[in-house]
Order: C-alpha cells, then sequence, then structure tokens
C-alpha cells in the first residue's frame, strides 16, 4: 500500500519534473486547439453534405455516411500509427505533405492533428446532424417557399436554429478530444504522457502521470460543469415551450 | 414505468458486476491450474521482457524466441525450472520486478547505476554497442555529425540517453518501441535512429533499405534483473550463467543469433 503511495504520489518527483511536464501539457492543449477549429469545421461540412436533397446527389450523401460510419469505428490510435507510418510513402504528394514541418511544428503534430480531424470530424457531424434533423421540417419547407435555394435556407434558417442546441453534447466531443490528443504519444510527439513517461523511465516512479492526470483534471472539471448548465438551460427552454424561438 | 426500467437497469448493471467478478475469480484458478501442471520442471520461473526487440526476443504470445529468450530458458533449465515469458513495457518493467509482478527480466537490459538503487543484477551476460541506423545511401556518418538532424531512439534506453548526451541533435524523439523508430527511419520522418547494434544489424539484415553508419561501444553490457530482495535466485542465475557459458550453449546460442564468436569472457 505504501508502496502504491510513493509510486504514484512522491511529491519530490512532481515537483523536479513539473516543468517538463507542464511544456508537454501545453503541447496537448495545442494539438487541442488546432484540431478542435479544424474538427468543428469539417464535422459541418459532413453534416452539411449528409442533408443535401435530392436524387442527384445521392451518391454524395452515401460516401458521407460511409466514411462517418467508418471512421467512428475504427480506433483513433489505428488511425494515427496508419497516418504516420503511410503518409510519408505517399510519393505523389509534395514533400512537404508527405512530412509537414508546417509552423515550427515536426512532423508527429500534424499527423495527429489529421488523425484526430477525421475522426473528429465523422463524430462531430454526427452532433451538427442531430442539432438539424430537431429543427423542425417547417422551417426547412417555409425558407424554401420564400425563394432561397437549399444551401440558403441551410446557412440563414436552419444551422442557426440547429446549432443553438447542441452545445452541450459538442463539448463532450471537445472534452473527448482533448483527452484523445495524448495518443500522439505513440509516435513520438512529446505530449505530456510521453513527457511523464520518460520521466517514468527515468527515475523509476510513476508520480508524473499523476501529475499529468491532475492537469487534465483541472481544465475538464470547469469543462464538465459548463456542460451541466447547458443542459439545465435547453431543458428550461424546452418546458417554457420557447424552443421554437427563432434566434 | 420508470421506476421499472430504473429497477431493470440496475438489475443488469449488478449482473455486470457479478458476471466480472465471476470471470476474475475463474481466471485466476486456471492460473494456478497451469502452475501445478508445470510442477515437473517445479515452479514457471516468471520472466519479464519487452517484445519485440529482434534478434534479444522477438515472435509471438507462447511461442517467444530470440537470444535473451533462448538464453534464459537454458539458465532456468539449470536451476530446475521453466522459464514463463511476459511481454510487458520497457520504461516500467524494472519497476514490475521490483514489485514482484515477475521474477526476472531478461530485456537487452544494460546494467546501469541508477537501475541498480531500485534492482538487482545478474553477472552480465551480453556486452553492448550502441549503433547509429541510417537511411541507405545517407550522409550521416557517424554520432558526431547528429547536429541538428531529427535523431530517433526507443523510450528509456541507453540509446536515448547517448543522443542526450553526445548527440546534439536537433530533435529526439523517443519512441515508444524500437521498431517504430526503425519504421520513421525508412519512412524518412527521421534521419537517424540510435539503437543497440545488434538490433541495428537485425533491421540491415532483414528489412534493408538502412545501413549502419558507426556503431559506438558503450562499456555497457547487459543483465538479468531480480527484485533486490531475491538474493537466492540471483545466485542461481549467476550460477546457471557460469554453467551455460561453460558447456558452450551460450556460444551456440550467441552464434546462432548474431552469426558470430561471442567476446572472450563468454567462452567456456
Amino acid at each position: 500500500m505504501s508502496q502504491f503511495f510513493t509510486q504514484y504520489f512522491n511529491f519530490d518527483v512532481m515537483g523536479e519534473h513539473f516543468g517538463e511536464v507542464f511544456v508537454g501539457f501545453l503541447q496537448n492543449l495545442l494539438v487541442f486547439a488546432v484540431a478542435a477549429v479544424l474538427a468543428l469545421t469539417w464535422g459541418l461540412v459532413l453534416a452539411l453534405l449528409r442533408q443535401l436533397p435530392g436524387k442527384k446527389l445521392m451518391p454524395i450523401r452515401f460516401v458521407t455516411i460511409a466514411y462517418i460510419d467508418f471512421f467512428r469505428a475504427v480506433p483513433i490510435l489505428i488511425i494515427i500509427l496508419m497516418i504516420s507510418g503511410g503518409v510519408p510513402f505517399l510519393s505523389f504528394l509534395p514533400q512537404e505533405v508527405r512530412i509537414p514541418h508546417w509552423f515550427g511544428r515536426p512532423d508527429p503534430f500534424w499527423y495527429g492533428v489529421a488523425a484526430l480531424v477525421i475522426v473528429y470530424g465523422a463524430f462531430t457531424a454526427e452532433v451538427y446532424r442531430a442539432g438539424i434533423e430537431a429543427v423542425p421540417k417547417g422551417q426547412m419547407e417555409a425558407a424554401r417557399s420564400l425563394g432561397m435555394s437549399h444551401f440558403q435556407a441551410m446557412r440563414h434558417v436552419v444551422v442557426p436554429q440547429g446549432v443553438t442546441k447542441i452545445p452541450a453534447p459538442m463539448l463532450n466531443e471537445l472534452i473527448s478530444l482533448l483527452k484523445d490528443t495524448t495518443l500522439i504519444s505513440v509516435i513520438a510527439l512529446s505530449e505530456s504522457v510521453l513527457v511523464s513517461r520518460e520521466v517514468l523511465s527515468e527515475r523509476l516512479n510513476s508520480s508524473s502521470l499523476t501529475l499529468t492526470a491532475i492537469f487534465f483534471v483541472i481544465i475538464i472539471l470547469p469543462l464538465a460543469r459548463v456542460v451541466d448548465k447547458l443542459i439545465a438551460r435547453q431543458q428550461l427552454k424546452i418546458t417554457r415551450g420557447s424552443h421554437l424561438e427563432v434566434a | 414505468m420508470r421506476k421499472t426500467r430504473l429497477t431493470a437497469l440496475f438489475a443488469v448493471l449488478l449482473l455486470s458486476v457479478v458476471a466480472i467478478g465471476c470471470g476474475g475469480g475463474s481466471d485466476s484458478t486456471t492460473g494456478g491450474g497451469s502452475e501445478t501442471s508445470a510442477g515437473e520442471g517445479g515452479e514457471p520461473l516468471t520472466v519479464g521482457s519487452d517484445i519485440p526487440y529482434p534478434p534479444f526476443e522477438q515472435g509471438k504470445s507462447g511461442n517467444y524466441t530470440g537470444f535473451d529468450v533462448e538464453l534464459m530458458e537454458a539458465i532456468a533449465e539449470k536451476i530446475g525450472r521453466t522459464a514463463e515469458f511476459q511481454d510487458t513495457s520497457f520504461e516500467t518493467i524494472f519497476r514490475d520486478v521490483a514489485q514482484g509482478k515477475f521474477e526476472a527480466v531478461i530485456s537487452a537490459a544494460t546494467i546501469t547505476p541508477e537501475r541498480e538503487k531500485e534492482v538487482a543484477f545478474s553477472d552480465p551476460y551480453y556486452l553492448s554497442e550502441q549503433a547509429i541506423l541510417v537511411k541507405e545511401g545517407s550522409e550521416i556518418g557517424g554520432l558526431d555529425e547528429l547536429e541538428g538532424k531529427t535523431v530517433a531512439a526507443q523510450q528509456g534506453t541507453t540509446g536515448l540517453e547517448l543522443g542526450k548526451e553526445k548527440a546534439n541533435a536537433g530533435e529526439l524523439r523517443p519512441y515508444p518501441e524500437g521498431p517504430d523508430a526503425i519504421n520513421a527511419l525508412k519512412a524518412g520522418t527521421v534521419e537517424a535512429v540510435i539503437i543497440d547494434q545488434p538490433v541495428a544489424q537485425n533491421a540491415v539484415e532483414e528489412e534493408g533499405g538502412v545501413e549502419i553508419a558507426e556503431s559506438v561501444p558503450t562499456e555497457e553490457s547487459y543483465g538479468i534483473a531480480l527484485a533486490k530482495d531475491d538474493t537466492e535466485l540471483l545466485k542461481e542465475i549467476n550460477k546457471s550463467l557460469a554453467e551455460v557459458i561453460e558447456d558452450g550453449s551460450y556460444k551456440t546460442i550467441y552464434n546462432k543469433w548474431f552469426h558470430k564468436e561471442p567476446p572472450k569472457q563468454f567462452l567456456g
């Protein structure tokens, strides 16, 4: 029992390596920031493609649905390994795309971001879809009858109403995205888990992992409370019957 | 309605907990069963190793092979027990053996003063060299020419230490497993890998496309690690290792995996 505590709660080890682990954690936050913006955008694009009307656009809908299903099913760790192990061999791509060093970040950073965006794009697309499909059909019909195109109706009427319904589930996806940035450690990006494991091999003590866990808890706990608040507010709106009001 | 659903949910949860509990229980009994079935060779000797790390350890679960594996099997046989291997990750391997998760570690582990604070080491069984592995036709000639380059090594290894201390690399990437680092070299995302010489040699022979730019002697040797208080097993292992060297089976295993003669001190 005491061995468990010295192994995971050695405050000397935590203190000595605080700086390195913190720098690693900033790396996680940076990956998260870039991947979150791109995944939210990509997810919306996918959701819109999935909602395209008419028979002619069936193939696009089909491909989009196949994409979303596939990348929700495959473990993200495999995607990360496949991208970092495969993309460098795609000789038809220019060198700076195969082994990207954009903005002074090493290639594992970008391989990781790419994997997270590909997978979380699929997840966020489903959240957007839930929001879009929760907007009453009459809204689309009314907009179309006013002479708007499908795209205009989506842009000005449906999506703005849809997104007001989904902040809570979307925030959950983002929390999960933040945690999954640690998976990029397998391709040797010096983020917090990799750094802690290095400390572990050097000091033969796991307290640096506990420290990393604490960093994540500090960032994520407030977000979880925000999710609760958002859900409560949404609930209130519904019971007041005000959910039909146009934003 | 709501209440019955909740009750049902609770029941399902409870059932799954019970099921998991049972699973764990039956698991441990089967474990005990295999122990007694191996009774003729005494209790099995549990050995931790980070697999794969060819040619030291390789192969699939239940059928591991490699220099370390065969040597350990020979040593265990002398003691009168059967070696039973467990694949584990290198960075936690010394902690785990110190805590008794397995009795011994043979995993191309260099004997270092830091590690000796945590665990006990047997007599050396292998003299190590580090290799600078590069892509075929690379202009990098050795350790001195790694300045500013992107260099890979395996996490927690002496290769990584060497890189930190002497390479002055632009970026030093610690990969979780050695083969990952070699793959990164082949993919061109890193320019050199610092890794144990035989592992590099194996990569050159088996996979191609890479070559050894320089072999760096490190005055280091590998040992079998044990928990500090396990002095009796340490004595047995040292005695058996000496016997294995004496009767020439060390030489046979060495020849098989490294295709050359062992250094003088390991000749019987």
